[in-house]
């Protein structure tokens, strides 16, 4: 079970969160055409290794966090604010 | 253990964007502070806390239908949002030394005296239902929607029971009510 | 002595209390303290069982939560509970247990021919037998195995769900899993430097392998005592630890004490979540056997086991025990039961010679160097063992009554494993051992290989020391770990199988020998997970604690490689069997879901409404007992007729202020919302991203920058979350707060012609004729004497209104509306009626906004806006949603008025059966027309509407005659809402 540092109501467990998604794509302009808004829909990347991903805190305090998180080992590397850039992955270790 | 119903009217206040620093002053003229994010603050009419940034709950004795907000909503008028939850929010008082253990039974949260001692407020589900808690001097304050308060009773009832229980008893919001030391 | 096999005071039995309790029908006595594996050795009872696949006779083989053989059913008065451990249940008066496996008794078993069968049964035997045919499968094979298979039998308890059981919470620094010396020292040290310490161990008692050594008796009782007074550290006993989760989260399971049983209402077990910021895993390391022929024998059992019962519990598990160890540490069990009074048969050391070998020559014992075990005689119970010398050949046979063995011992790994710790193998041990990060914490002492009491100790306070300071806190170094030196001891020679004839078991519990292991390599099993899948190696409860490593060897035999090569079985969470009703912990019955219940709820129950759970809330269906579409018909009809009210407090309510909130709402709808005036309400459409639709409600401007939302019932939370998502991504630079009122406001609809008539009674400060109160109108009023919101909004296509008040006011407000209502012949409706009223007029829910329909789908393209971007804009412009021949909604009826439809009905071209063209979403017996009227999602179904299909409901074998129709059954102009 994921323990998430929430900036604002400290450490609690995943439960209280909803995964919400990539944070990784953004939503297209408003006249973007079809294709774009498709491959936001719709094309999801699944790496092994540090993604970049949505979650609410919906039992708390209601706030979106952007969490850099590693999907093998679980490794939550940042927890930042929605308009916030991710900071460069760390380094993968030799696992 | 003892388990109190507590009658009280619930009004939040949310900043509107540039607005937060403004705020403090606005709550002052009301009679109230304001505390940051995960405490509660006592006045001499109010209780507030917050558990969400930028936002508070002022929790005072029982008036007429909307008339806490209405004030409210005049003072804090283009600085806040000012929403009435007096029915919305259903409010419990927990007293007695194993009231803290008894939540363990549903609280994912650290209660322990020193993780979570008077004075802070947390936002958090308990027996899968949305639930405020209040660390007071006399006890813990739940706030739970009104939907599900019955659920959350009879949960508590029975979570508390290995530990004793004290007959139900309201409880008047008032006495939570102080000088201001947050 | 409670017994004839009790020889001394055993540390946890008290002489002073025999307890009666009955096994396989026999009435036996023991002592309280005893588990029933001690009580039932101290009664000189051997055969425990029969096993899995081969149904042969069975003993206790460890003293321990690792037992593979000794489990038992226990009956108790809620039932038969099966798979209980004989070796950590503990004893009570008058319990009651039974042996498992066996038909029709222990001594006697008819399918103990699977046993002499066994050549036919080998590894993958399943696989390979019941193939083919196809149909023997549900007629012959399935039945046939359930009846074989299985561990125990489950027969539905006598009463549902007897015992409460609990999940609670925990938070520590450090949570120490195992209380032997390592976890001891490593929780004093943690303590004394003032962090919170959960010790959690699955013993009744402090000092596992302390407690087996005499000169480690006054340190364990010292260092309990000095716990004791440690404000921070907590002792969990009888708990274990059943995986580990990461982000130092842990789960447990606590079995209660018959004191803490009785004080939480018959509480057995109690689920532990524990988060840790470190772990020291104190784990210890279990003995291992070594697979000879017979090695599964009643009284064939681990030599640490042999001494557990006997320090324990003053139990002497035989009378002539051989011992047959690769290892130093084992002679222990001989030393102390020699100590006791009791003669060893002899030793069998595949070694040629060690310190602990000397020391048992010293004693008069006959010791067999560089020997092993070639087969035991005897077949319900030890009655001697053969001697082969190690590179063949016969040497000695000798009389023995039970036979105690170790192949070593093998550190646990399991948690270290599960929270991706790499494998390490150590020779010194022959086993492999694993570390932890420092950020996830330690393992130490048995568990790292350090052996030993003294050292493991030494090892636990060295792990402690660091996390403590990794904590920031400051280490007294005036704490010294005073235990007596550990003994010097020979190393242990590597030994797994004895080759001689005769089936040698690696996985007692599963009925798993070398010989199934060989097969399986043979037949293309190289690697060992698939070994242990084709054999079932390590795959029953006790997770091959025992032998797992050994299978793991036979098989690193076979491939030609050494063991490190072929790694160890994967330990999975659970650590241990744990009963659903712990994992559910309160969340049972009553209590599976919470319910949400309306701020009237007493008042539709005492008017005597059937309920219903919509999404969580419970509804009121209609207001009567009895079934059958009457009640429902007469409550619409009221509606339709004069005027009816009804209970739509469960509609979501979303408050949505700041300036740029009409900006927002015009981005979140599918509609425009910016041009709705103040005091007006508009229906709103929202879109998913990909344009199909997500939710509907009526939405109304209070003030220029405050509107209220409101929701379908089920997408109350998931509208919320919707909105918030967006505010604080693509709409971030907006500044509008939303909040959820859902629970602040209750609702009532008052629907039906005379509704005007009741408001007015009721309602001040608002005019309410058609001029200045029209269709939609929305704003502050006064009802009953209340400040709330009225609203001009229908679902049922009569004349209507909508009321909201604080909930706390609702039930002042719904009376005065019922008492204002009843000369004009008002009465309440539930969801059937409220569901009946809008299939009439045509409006959709959740059947039609399932998450396949579009805006056109619905006839609702037109809603739209023409420019501007809003959620789904794009998407819902696709070729494909724009399809004519796209599902569509249609109103469709019966052509024969007294055949009824069916929700689910499919619809198919009366002329060509073949396919389905769509599907009747909604049905309902008419309120206002002769028979049924419904709703359905037709292809191309607008351009159908006139044309007759036919409904197939293949699962009541009906067909019926079907017109497709405008969805608007009822009052298709639209008019009644305007009166
Ligand atoms: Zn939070």
């Amino acid at each position: 079970m994921l323990r998430i540092p929430c900036p604002h109501c400290g450490e609690r467990d995943e439960t209280e969160f909803r995964y919400r998604g990539d944070a990784g794509k953004a939503r297209p302009a408003g006249d973007a055409d079809i294709a774009a808004f498709a491959t936001y829909v719709y094309e999801r990347d699944n790496p092994l290794g540090w993604h970049v991903e949505w979650w609410m805190h919906v039992a708390g305090c209601r706030k979106l966090l952007k969490l850099v998180r590693h999907t093998l080992s679980h490794e939550i590397h940042a927890v930042l604010a929605p308009d916030a850039e991710p900071p460069f992955p760390p380094r993968e270790q030799g696992r | 253990m003892a388990i109190g119903v507590c009658r009280l009217d619930l009004t939040e206040l949310a900043v509107l964007r540039g607005h937060a620093a403004d705020l403090p002053a606005v709550a002052r003229s009301g009679g109230v502070a304001l505390p940051p994010t995960g405490r509660v603050a006592v006045s001499a009419s109010a209780l507030v806390l917050s558990v969400r940034p930028e936002r508070w709950l002022l929790l005072t004795s029982p008036a007429a239908a909307g008339a806490g907000a209405a004030a409210w909503s005049e003072r804090c008028a283009g600085l806040a949002a000012v929403i009435d939850h007096s029915s919305g929010l259903a409010a419990l008082h927990l007293a007695g030394p194993s009231a803290r253990e008894a939540l363990a039974r549903g609280c994912r949260l650290d209660l322990a005296m020193d993780a979570f001692p008077p004075g802070h407020a947390a936002a958090t589900s308990m027996a899968q239902v949305a639930t405020i808690l209040a660390a007071l001097p006399s006890g813990l304050l739940i706030l739970t929607p009104a939907s599900t308060a019955r659920h959350l009773h009879e949960w508590l009832m029975g979570a508390a029971r290995p530990f004793g229980l004290a007959p139900l008893a309201e409880i008047t919001v008032s006495t939570f009510f102080g000088h201001n030391d947050p | 002595m409670p017994g004839p096999a009790r020889i001394g005071r055993g540390l946890l039995t008290d002489g002073d209390r025999p307890v009666g309790f009955r096994f396989d029908g026999r009435e036996l006595t023991a002592l309280a303290g005893d588990t029933l594996a001690s009580a039932l050795l101290a009664n000189g009872r051997r055969l425990v069982g029969r096993s899995f696949k081969y149904h042969r006779p069975r003993g206790v083989v460890t003293a321990g939560p690792g037992e593979p053989c000794a489990l038992v059913d226990v009956i108790g008065s809620a039932g038969r509970e099966p798979n209980q451990l004989a070796t950590t249940l503990v004893l009570r008066e008058g319990l009651v247990a039974e042996s498992q496996n066996r038909w029709p008794s222990l001594s006697v078993d008819a399918l103990a021919i699977n046993d002499l069968l066994s050549r036919f049964l080998p590894a993958g035997f399943y696989y390979k037998t019941f193939m083919s045919p196809g149909w023997a499968w549900e007629r012959l094979y399935e039945p046939l195995i359930r009846r074989a298979a299985g561990l125990g039998r489950l027969v539905a308890p006598a009463v549902e769900h007897p015992a409460p059981a609990e999940t609670v919470h925990d938070h520590a620094d450090v949570l120490v899993v195992g209380a032997g010396v390592a976890g001891l020292a490593a929780a004093h040290r943690l303590g004394a430097c003032g962090l919170k310490v959960l010790l959690a161990d699955q013993d009744v008692t402090l000092g596992a392998g302390a407690l087996l050594e005499a000169r480690a008796i006054a340190w364990r009782e010292q260092m309990a005592a000095a716990l004791a007074r440690l404000p921070t550290v907590r002792w969990l006993p009888s708990t274990t630890v059943l995986g580990a989760y990461g982000h130092g989260v842990f789960g447990a399971l606590e079995t209660l004490s018959p004191e803490a049983e009785a004080r939480f209402g018959g509480l057995r077990e109690r689920l532990r979540v524990i988060r840790a910021k470190r772990v020291i895993l104190a784990t210890g390391a279990p003995e291992r056997l070594i697979a000879f022929p017979g090695n599964d024998v009643p009284g064939v059992m681990l030599a640490g086991a042999a001494l557990g019962y006997l320090r324990r519990y003053g139990v002497a598990v035989g009378t002539r025990p051989a011992l047959f160890v690769n290892n130093d540490e084992a002679y222990e069990a001989l030393f102390a039961l020699h100590g006791a009074g009791v003669r060893p048969a002899g030793v069998i050391d595949p070694r040629p010679q060690s310190l602990a070998m000397e020391r048992a020559r010293s004693l008069g014992v006959e010791v067999h160097a560089g020997a092993v075990v070639a087969s035991v005689a005897g077949r319900r119970a030890v009655r001697g063992v053969s001697v082969a010398n190690v590179g063949g050949g016969h040497r000695a046979t000798l009389r023995a009554d039970c036979l105690l063995m170790s192949g070593g011992h093998t550190p646990s790994t399991a948690l270290a494993a599960q929270l991706g710790a790499p494998l390490k193998w150590q020779e010194a041990i022959a086993a492999f051992t694993a570390d932890l990060a420092p950020a996830v914490g330690s393992v130490a002492g048995a568990a790292r290989g350090v052996f030993g009491l003294a050292a493991a100790a030494r090892d636990g306070d060295a792990a402690a020391r660091a996390i403590a300071t990794d904590l920031g806190r400051a280490v007294n170094s005036a704490i010294a770990i005073d235990l007596p030196a550990d003994p010097a001891a020979t190393p242990l020679a590597e030994l797994w199988e004895v080759s001689a004839p005769g089936k040698a078991f690696v996985d007692l519990q599963n009925d798993v020998t070398t010989a199934d292991v060989r097969l399986a390599y043979r037949e293309g099993y190289e690697h060992l997970d698939h070994m242990k899948r084709y054999t079932t190696h390590g795959m029953a409860t006790d997770q091959g604690r025992t032998g797992g490593l050994t299978g793991a060897a036979v098989l690193a035999k076979a491939r030609g490689v050494p063991v490190s090569r072929v790694g160890a079985l994967k330990p999975r969470p659970f650590a241990q069997p744990v009963p659903f009703a712990a994992l559910a912990g309160g969340e049972v019955g009553e209590h599976f879901k919470p319910k949400r219940r309306l701020p009237l709820h007493d008042w539709h129950e005492a008017a005597g409404a059937t309920f219903v759970r919509a999404g969580l809330w419970l509804r009121p269906l209609v207001y009567s007992g009895s079934s059958g579409w009457e009640p429902v018909l007469a409550e619409a009809r009221a509606v339709r007729s004069a005027v009816g009210i009804t209970d739509v407090s469960t509609l979501g309510k979303i408050d949505v202020q700041g300036p740029d909130a009409a900006k927002f709402l015009d981005f979140v709808y599918a509609n425009t919302f910016s041009t709705l005036a103040v005091g007006r309400a508009r229906y709103g459409l929202m879109l998913r991203e990909d344009g199909l639709v997500f939710d509907d409600g009526t939405t109304a401007r209070l003030a220029p920058e405050h509107f209220l939302v409101t929701t379908t019932t089920v997408n109350s939370v998931a509208v919320l979350e919707h909105l918030e998502f967006h505010l604080q991504t693509v709409c971030r630079e907006l500044d509008v707060l939303v909040t959820d009122v859902g629970d602040h406001w209750a609702q009532f609809a008052v629907a039906g012609p005379r509704s005007r008539e009741v408001l007015e009674r009721v309602v001040t400060g608002v005019p309410l004729s058609n001029e200045a109160f029209p269709f939609m109108a929305a704003g502050a009023a006064t009802i009953a004497g209340v400040a709330g919101r009225l609203f001009r909004i229908s679902f049922s296509g009569e004349l209507a209104y909508e009321v909201a008040v604080p909930a706390r006011h609702a039930l002042e407000v719904w009376s005065a509306l019922i008492a204002a209502g009843k000369p004009l012949g008002i009465r309440p409706y539930g969801l059937d009626a409220l569901n009946t009223l809008r299939i009439e007029k045509g409006h959709v829910t959740g059947a039609e906004l399932n998450g396949n329909t579009t805006a056109d789908d619905l006839g609702m393209g037109r809603m739209l806006k023409a420019s501007g971007d809003h959620i789904g804009r794009s998407l819902a412009r696709r070729a494909g949603l724009l399809a004519p021949d796209r599902l569509q909604l249609v109103g469709v009826r019966p052509v024969d008025a007294t055949r009824r439809l069916r929700n689910g009905t499919q619809l198919v071209a009366a002329s060509a059966r073949s396919t389905s063209l769509g599907y009747v979403t909604s049905s309902t017996p008419s309120a206002e027309l002769p028979g049924w009227v419904g709703l359905a999602l037709v292809a191309g179904g607008r351009a159908r509407i006139g044309e007759r299909l036919l409904g197939v409901s293949p699962v009541h074998a009906e067909t019926t005659d079907i017109e497709v129709v405008s969805p608007h059954h009822a009052d298709a102009g639209n008019t009644r809402v305007r009166a």
